[in-house]
């Protein structure tokens, strides 16, 4: 097996005027012709910089190679003419197909863009191409999607349509960079098949960049671990994942959310008390579109829920995207119009003594937010914020705010300190932490907490699945933890509600749905999970439903 | 071709937006202190003709009954008589669309010629020279008085070098060509700066977006990346702007066409104001804000041309 | 990224913005050029000396004098008085009433929100400088006709942009958040929309500015704004088209006056909108 594709002592740095940082220090990898490297590491490990570096695209003209050396198939190509080597012999698709396909060209244009140039085809011979392409990468009706746009699809099908546009230019190597991750699981599942079969089908090689050791232990061959801006190790995927050399994989492998907790499976609470939340029927419509002469359409995102919520419970509410968990989360925190059915919090009705309910609600439910920078308002620091909440709720002397926010960023583990930070000086992990102290600053008696730890870097995200487990545990907390991932609920939640357009399939304690679903569609969203066991394959690739294939 | 059924639906949307132009026009002219039939007709108007106007637009009425006349007689074509030109207002402003127009779309070619190399120049250069300079004469662009401008040009061209006539507007086709080049550059002049700025930055924004790196990524050399992905993303907000600016670009052709005295509705608008014409004014104004209307719904229809994303 | 993370060693970042310092210094010259007018000025705007009628730029009248023998210089240095105050109060009035209607209509929501909004598209529907000479016809020629002109016309901008934006804020989890802790509705719009869609009203304040100016010069060149003989760079510009073919310099400078003070509004709208990350 030669070397395809061979970097060797690669750094990169950022330079402006006296200022040099580096950005990438010697890194060096070997991709071998037909393989699936894995690249993983956090946000800002330089996993994306590196294969940017690779096909001669940096992001910005302040980045400077120092040294090192990149080799295709032995040829030294960094400094030469990349035109003919991108696209060509080294193709990439992104994470963002939405934004990277251009949205006012037809996706046929662009494969036959790539076929001109690297092939040479007239227009003719290059539709017929394209079709073959789209057929290959599982459009049902390619010569629909030839003369179609990017935004006509879903989030899954623009991918495969990226993924078609860069084949076009029969590339040997496909760099694919975070290819998944702002897909659903059971997309992302049919996605890495893909992708596997192309690389069988095609003899491409393949470099995967994601953050989640999952997905590479699914589609791999090989592992390699990037972390500021340096590979810390690299490897056979079994014996990296079973015998982890270095402290920051193994801190990856023990924050990925697959692996069993060593106190997995939180007992349930008996339920002798009447429930906090009462549910019945619960419908919310939005009105969309349409409007003069042509009607109004209404989406029913929330069909006849019924749901009830014990006191010190730990409920887990998991949904694909569209599934209604947000807009459930929010009806029930009277943040939204309900258009049908009832909800009652402790005992007071929302849906019929609005005003009560609300102010009983204010006090004693609280919500943390999928994007920690949006949820805290830019120009307050977050002492501000806290002592905003504080003074509203009425219940702490004036003299003791400040003691207060004091308490709450302890308990939070934020440094007192931050109290005169505003958000855009902190990092994703901390704002989660100020936005889940400004929650606990209303001393609620349930947290409400939005895909809340969606936006974050794996080992962020267990450090903040970890606060929840003991807030809960200390205080006698109830949480509802809204998520798109079955993992991190199972580890956190005694009881989990799967959602699926707007109705509740499956609701249960979670080692029960977990291990025993009664429903297809939960087993199937159990399956579509890629385990960091290469052992548990993934499952997916089922034929596509028309639902997945439009918007 | 059911992204274009708005064009069917817009007409009808505009109702509300048409009645309110007729109220503003007509209470504009009822709000001036006096006996309206005195104030539409001259100071020195016969009694015959006052009691003709009286009966015509229903003046012994309450406003709401002279309002419906006003619709009335709009409906038959009727703006009332200019006192200034002795002749029916509509007629009159018949005449002077031409000129308008012409500048008007001079204006809007001339610009675009002028911008989008000077962006493309600009957001391809970023940071060099050429892009500093195109940057600093487009923002002071933006603060050119259209008047001084026009002037400053009839000096340069019209007096220094004497290639143009100095003002006015001629009989024949080439004669008025020749007479709308420098009242038509003022305008250019003046929209392409703010034209170039809004381009210059949907440009930068497109050559460093995700479509133009995955592009770069399929090996297109870097002039197929700029014109066929970065200009057309880029024009569709520049289209929007236009339309948002229509209203400043026909109030420029007001000022533009008494510098270089054009005769277009401008210009008969500047002289009805000071001859107290009140008809006049009344009946350009409407003709604007109709013109203004239909310009932006002729946007609409390029915006969902140029954008497949768009639906209205 | 706000304007409230200015650090102490702001004139260190001064240096870093010459947009910033550009702007202010050209807006800082044109205000002390106005309130110094009678003591930098070398004659009296108004005086008129038959003996030096339309004399090029010398050494003694370094911008020529005009028609009526008036130092063109010291007419430019005046005006700086009445074109800043139209630009200012210009500017003021639709800034205040614009936002009040716009926060109202986004808070209230519902029919008072329709109401203004209809209203908003019919006056957008004119031509803005249209719709200012019609209501200047109604009330006579002059600037305080020119003030109420912009007051009852320039508002819908502000109040579309306010509304706009409350509306965008409205719907971010931060807003979303500030209601579910349990804040009064005055509260979440006065303290948490309000001022982050302020920043961007402040960025259009100074492109509006440049509007403003080149609007009233443009009405006081049509005769129907300032009136003569006050200096104002716009009634100069039109004062100086009969002298067009002998007299070049009456035209240009009062325009070059113009054209700078309008582009020290514009670097300062720039910089402003680069400091507070406004995007238009």
């Amino acid at each position: 097996m030669s070397a395809h594709l061979e970097i060797a002592g690669l750094s990169v740095a950022f330079r402006d005027h006296q200022e040099e940082r580096p950005l990438l220090e010697g890194v060096s990898l070997t991709l071998t012709r037909g393989e699936i490297l894995g690249l993983v590491g956090e946000s800002g490990s330089g996993k994306s910089l590196l294969c940017r570096t690779v096909i001669g695209l940096m992001p910005s003209r302040k980045l400077h190679v120092t040294e090192g050396s990149v080799r295709l198939d032995g040829d030294e190509i960094l400094g030469r003419d990349m035109g003919a080597i991108r696209g060509r012999r080294i193709g990439m698709i992104f994470q963002n197909p939405t934004s990277h396909l251009d949205p006012v060209m037809t996706i046929g244009n662009q494969i036959r863009e790539g076929l001109a140039r690297h092939k040479g085809l007239d227009d003719r011979a290059a539709r017929a191409e394209a079709i073959s392409l789209l057929t290959q990468v599982g459009f049902p009706d390619p010569a629909h999607a030839f003369a179609s746009y990017a935004h006509q699809f879903s989030g899954g099908m623009r991918q495969r349509a990226m993924i078609a546009v860069a084949l076009a230019c029969d590339p040997e190597i496909l760099i694919a960079d975070e290819p998944t991750t702002a897909l659903d699981v059971t997309v992302q599942a049919q996605i890495l098949r893909l992708l596997m079969e192309l690389r069988d089908r095609r003899g491409l090689s393949i470099i995967l960049i994601t953050h989640d050791l999952g997905v590479v232990a699914q589609t791999c061959d090989r592992i390699a671990v990037m972390r500021h801006g340096k590979v810390v190790e690299t490897g056979a995927k079994r014996a990296l994942l079973a015998e982890p050399q270095h402290a920051y994989t193994r801190e990856l492998i023990a924050s990925h959310p697959s692996m069993p907790h060593p106190e997995d499976a939180p007992e349930t609470h008996p339920h002798d008390r009447r429930p906090i939340f009462e549910i019945d029927g619960l419908d919310v419509s939005f009105p969309m579109g349409g409007g003069f002469l042509t009607g109004h359409r209404e989406v029913r995102a929330v069909k006849g829920v019924s749901l009830r919520i014990w006191p010190g419970e730990t409920v887990g509410i998991v949904g694909e995207s569209g599934s209604g968990k947000s807009t459930l989360a929010r009806a029930m925190l009277g943040l939204t119009r309900v258009s049908g059915g009832d909800i009652t919090f402790d005992g007071s009705v929302l849906t019929k003594e609005r005003d009560k309910t609300l102010k009983h609600l204010r006090s004693d439910a609280a919500m943390v937010f999928q994007d920690p920078f949006n949820s805290l308002n830019p120009r307050m620091t977050v002492g501000q914020t806290l002592a905003e909440v504080l003074r509203t709720q009425g219940e702490t002397p004036r003299g003791r705010i400040a003691a207060r926010i004091g308490e709450l960023l302890d308990l939070v583990g934020l440094n007192r300190s931050f109290a005169a930070r505003r958000p855009r000086s902190l990092s994703g992990g901390q704002c989660q932490r100020a936005g889940i102290a400004r929650a606990l600053a209303v001393n609620p008696r349930v947290i409400i907490a939005d895909e809340c730890v969606a936006a974050l870097d794996v080992t962020i995200q267990a450090q903040i699945v970890d606060l929840f487990r003991d807030l809960t545990r200390r205080t006698g907390l109830t949480l509802i933890f809204i998520a798109h991932d079955l993992a991190i609920v199972r580890n956190l939640c005694e009881r989990v509600v799967v959602m699926r357009h707007g109705e509740i399939v499956e609701d249960g304690p979670s080692a029960r749905v977990l291990h025993r679903p009664e429903r297809s569609y939960t087993a199937a969203l159990i399956a579509a999970i890629p385990d960091i066991n290469p052992d548990r394959p993934l499952n997916g690739g089922q034929p596509l439903t028309q639902q997945e294939y439009a918007t | 071709m059911r992204r274009y059924r708005f064009v069917l639906v817009r007409p009808f949307q505009l109702i509300p937006v048409l009645f309110g132009i007729s109220v503003i026009t007509f209470v504009l002219v009822r709000l001036i202190p006096g006996d309206p039939a005195r104030i539409l007709l001259g100071t020195r108007a016969t009694p015959t003709a006052i009691a003709n106007i009286r009966a015509q637009y229903g003046l012994d009425e309450p406003i709401w009954v002279q309002y419906l006349y006003f619709l009335k007689n709009l409906a038959a074509g009727e703006m009332g008589k200019s006192t200034l030109y002795k002749v029916d207002t509509l007629k009159l402003i018949v005449t002077r669309i031409e000129p308008t127009l012409a500048l008007v779309v001079a204006g809007v070619v001339l610009a675009l010629v002028i911008a989008v190399p000077f962006a493309a120049i600009s957001a391809r250069r970023q940071g060099t020279a050429a892009d500093h300079a195109i940057r600093i004469v487009s923002t002071a662009g933006i603060g050119f008085p259209s008047f001084w401008l026009g002037a400053m040009l009839i000096i340069l061209f019209a007096v220094r070098l004497d290639w143009l006539p100095v003002s006015g507007y001629g009989d024949s086709l080439g004669d008025k060509l020749l007479h709308l080049i420098l009242p038509g550059l003022t305008i250019a002049l003046s929209l392409s700066a703010v034209i170039t700025r809004s381009l210059r930055a949907g440009m930068i924004a497109g050559l460093s977006s995700d479509v133009a790196v995955a592009a770069r990524a399929r090996g297109m050399p870097e002039s197929v990346v700029f014109w066929r992905h970065v200009v057309p993303n880029a024009l569709v907000p520049t289209v929007n702007l236009l339309a948002i600016n229509v209203g400043w670009l026909i109030g420029g052709t007001v000022v533009v066409e008494s510098v270089f005295a054009v005769p277009g509705l401008g210009q008969l608008m500047v002289r009805g104001i000071f001859s107290r014409d009140y008809m006049v004014v009344q009946g350009v104004a409407l003709t604007f804000a109709v013109a203004t209307v239909l310009i932006n719904f002729l946007a609409d229809v390029v915006t969902v041309a140029l954008d497949p994303r768009v639906e209205l | 990224m706000t304007a409230t993370t200015l650090s102490p060693r702001w004139s260190a970042r001064f240096g870093r913005r010459p947009m910033l310092l550009t702007g202010l210094s050209i807006l800082g010259a044109f205000v002390a050029m106005a309130l110094l007018a009678p003591l930098v000025a070398p004659y009296d705007p108004i005086f008129q000396d038959a003996a030096v009628k339309l004399q090029p730029p010398s050494l003694a009248h370094p911008f020529g004098t005009d028609n009526f023998g008036r130092d063109v210089l010291s007419r430019v240095i005046w005006g700086a008085r009445i074109d800043l105050q139209i630009a200012v109060i210009g500017v003021i009035f639709p800034f205040l009433i614009g936002t009040g209607i716009g926060t109202i209509a986004g808070f209230f929501g519902g029919w008072v929100d329709t109401l203004f909004m209809r209203i908003i598209d019919v006056v957008l529907a004119f031509p803005f400088l249209v719709l200012m000479l019609s209501i200047i016809a109604i009330l006579g020629p002059g600037l305080g006709s020119f003030y109420i002109a912009m007051a009852l016309v320039g508002w819908v901008s502000y109040a579309r942009l306010i509304r706009a934006q409350i509306l965008v804020l409205k719907t971010q989890d931060f807003a979303v958040a500030a209601a579910s802790l349990g804040f009064s509705r005055l509260r979440i719009m006065f303290r948490h929309l309000l001022p982050n869609a302020l920043a961007g009203s402040l960025v259009f304040v100074m492109s509006d500015a440049v509007l403003v100016l080149l609007n009233g010069a443009a009405i006081s060149y049509l005769g129907l704004g300032v009136q003569p003989p006050v200096a104002e760079w716009g009634v100069m510009v039109a004062e100086a088209q009969g002298f067009i073919t002998q007299a070049w310099w009456i035209t240009l400078f009062p325009g070059l006056a113009i054209v700078t003070l309008a582009f020290g509004f514009s670097l300062t709208g720039d910089a402003l909108a680069d400091l507070l990350g406004v995007h238009e």
